[in-house]
């Protein structure tokens, strides 16, 4: 079944962005009406698109693909106004300044307003798919928990209505989808178990997929290795696979996406991308 | 003596912990005392820097005597501001608020802000004549130069007043709700007195604004003297944020000296012919050869548009994880 939400995450510089704009171009071929939003800044995501930026209104990228960036304080005014019934002058007020001024401050409100926005895209039904490039799996925990840290710190109100609300959709595994990008590597590797065991904790079952993975080169045993570029190509795509093979020991079940040679901008990439089983 | 400072940037994931150590390895191999801060490096590459645990004084690694490490921890680095600048009962109440932890683990600058003080202090030291910090990784770029201006803001009572809605007021008559709608709007939201709890602690907050607002002043002025380098490697994700780096920061501190273009092909690889190899590896040297050209193009096409140093640094079969691999790591002429 084709999920209505996917949320991708992953350390930076693994290619999340990538992987979000493959993902949202490949539901597109499949004839779904898409929503590809980015969380946060936008210009990788925009870029994977060929798009200089993204904008807060959607944009047709191409027929049934819209783009987005999720701005805070226009997010912050919309879900006063439309989420949580406030009047429209309020909600441009002292309202919304007291509110940007608290998700300076107190935590979970800010994520609140981002994940409001991105849930609420959702629940309005005017898509098949949301598709979301979200913050790196350093912050992604607070997002998550966004809803489950208001609650606690909130005893009462219309946000905690919401909050609640929010965490029942983000743990229905028939409704969204997790993704947690990595390469393997050290570091990405590392930074992907640690967010796999905070988030089985919270009973949340991420996908992994694994970047740039090489092909395998096959040598016969005990082949001699040329002097020249030739062999100095093998020798190093042998030990980069075998530093790969390493870490891929950790998810042996995960999707691996292959390494893209060769190819010069973000567009690219993300198309090569979406021809492969994601 | 006064140090020379060099602040590393770049994506997360090009190879900027490591570039920053094996500068400071070859640069104290040379018999220069070096200091190298790191925020967050890998398993390995602590072990070969010698750090046992995060956070705390620099020390001396045990097999170079002029090389010193130092660890970045911003919680505790958070910790230690709120008692420098904080009378000792409102720090105390501080660190122990929920929204400290909160703020100064996610206020966008704040690690930022962190680091570039505790680099401040070394710097002050005047015990080193290089210091190499290995700033945060950042979406923003330049993140680490604006942060103590941003922090000086964030604690000098601007959010205050936005909540209090005038003047700064005494911890008494913090909300007029009967005087104000918004925040009774407010309250029905997010429930009663978040609100002021909120106001609270930006208020405790409030009372280290001298000490941080002068240390900002201070630290901007070391972060302008300072030289910066960024670290990307060819990919694209890596060069879009080297470009945002290179077009912002002369409005705020000087150019970027160099770029470093880690994990890099040999261009000889180009147009080289396979030779009298298996098909297996006449295949495998055309789609590296195909990378090695993408490679040069992405870096001429760099160093055409900024007119920078490009120092090119090749890819190694094993990443430096020793000792000897950082010292032997070619920089070319980058130390030194």
């Amino acid at each position: 079944m084709a999920h209505s939400l996917v949320v991708v995450s992953g350390k930076g510089g693994v290619g999340k962005s990538a992987v979000t704009a493959a993902l949202a171009l490949r539901a597109q071929r499949e004839g779904r009406k898409v929503l590809v939003m980015a969380m946060a800044g936008g210009e990788g995501l925009a870029a994977h698109l060929s798009l200089t930026r993204l904008d807060y209104q959607p944009f047709e990228v191409r027929p049934g693909l819209f783009a987005t960036a999720i701005d805070r304080s226009k997010a912050l005014t919309e879900y006063l106004h439309v989420q949580l019934g406030v009047p429209a002058v309020a909600a441009f007020g002292p309202l919304a300044r007291a509110f940007d001024a608290l998700a300076s401050a107190a935590p979970a409100v800010r994520e609140v307003v981002t994940m409001g926005k991105v849930l609420w895209e959702v629940r309005r039904g005017a898509w098949d798919s949301v598709i979301v490039d979200a913050p790196p799996t350093g912050q992604i925990g607070s997002y998550l928990r966004a809803a489950g840290t208001i609650a606690e710190l909130v005893p009462a109100g219309r946000v905690r209505d919401q909050a609640t609300w929010m965490e029942q959709i983000i743990a229905d595994r028939d409704h969204t989808r997790l993704v947690v990008v990595t390469l393997a590597e050290e570091l990405p590797m590392n930074e992907t178990m640690e967010t796999l065991a905070w988030m089985r904790q919270e009973r949340l079952f991420p996908e992994i997929l694994v970047n740039r993975i090489l092909p395998p080169l096959p040598l016969p045993a005990g082949a001699k290795i040329p002097t020249g570029p030739a062999g100095e190509a093998a020798l190093l795509h042998r030990a980069l696979a075998d530093e790969q093979e390493v870490w891929l020991k950790l998810t042996p079940t995960a999707v691996r996406l292959p390494y893209l040679f060769g190819l010069v901008t973000p567009a690219e990439v993300a198309a090569q991308l979406s021809e492969v089983a994601l | 003596m006064n140090s020379k400072v060099v602040l590393v940037t770049g994506a997360g994931g090009v190879g900027k912990t490591t570039v920053a150590a094996a500068l400071a390895v070859q640069t104290a191999a040379a018999g220069r005392r070096t200091l190298v801060v790191t925020v967050d490096p890998a398993k390995r590459l602590a072990d070969a820097l010698g750090i046992k645990t995060r956070g705390g004084q620099p020390s001396p690694h045990p097999r170079d005597p002029n090389l010193w490490v130092a660890t970045l921890d911003a919680a505790t680095s958070w910790q230690a501001i709120a008692r420098r600048y904080a009378d000792p009962v409102v720090a105390e109440r501080l660190v122990a608020n929920e929204f400290f932890v909160a703020a100064t683990t996610r206020f966008p600058a704040s690690q930022s802000y962190a680091a570039a003080e505790e680099a401040t202090n070394f710097i002050d030291a005047r015990a080193w004549e290089l210091v190499v910090v290995d700033t945060p990784p950042s979406a923003g770029g330049i993140e680490f130069f604006t942060a103590p201006a941003a922090m000086a803001d964030l604690v000098g009572g601007r959010l205050l007043r936005w909540l209090t809605g005038g003047p700064l007021p005494g911890r008494r008559f913090l909300f007029d709700r009967t005087a104000r709608p918004a925040l009774r709007a407010a309250d029905s939201i997010l429930g009663s007195h978040l609100l002021e709890r909120v106001a609270e602690f930006l208020m405790d907050l409030r009372t280290t604004y001298d000490g941080v607002a002068r240390r900002a002043r201070q630290i901007e002025a070391h972060l302008r003297r300072a030289q910066s380098i960024v670290i990307t490697t060819a990919d694209p994700a890596p060069v879009a944020e080297a470009v945002r780096f290179f077009r912002a920061l002369p409005a705020v501190a000087a150019a970027p000296a160099a770029v470093v273009f880690n994990r890099s092909l040999p261009s000889s690889w180009i147009n080289a012919r396979p030779g009298r190899v298996s098909p297996a590896l006449a295949e495998n040297l055309a789609r590296w050869a195909a990378e090695a050209r993408r490679q040069a193009e992405v870096r001429a096409e760099f160093a055409a548009r900024y007119r920078t140093r490009l120092i090119v640094v090749p890819w190694q079969l094993k990443p430096p994880t020793d000792l000897e691999a950082l010292a032997a790591l070619e920089l070319n002429g980058l130390a030194g």
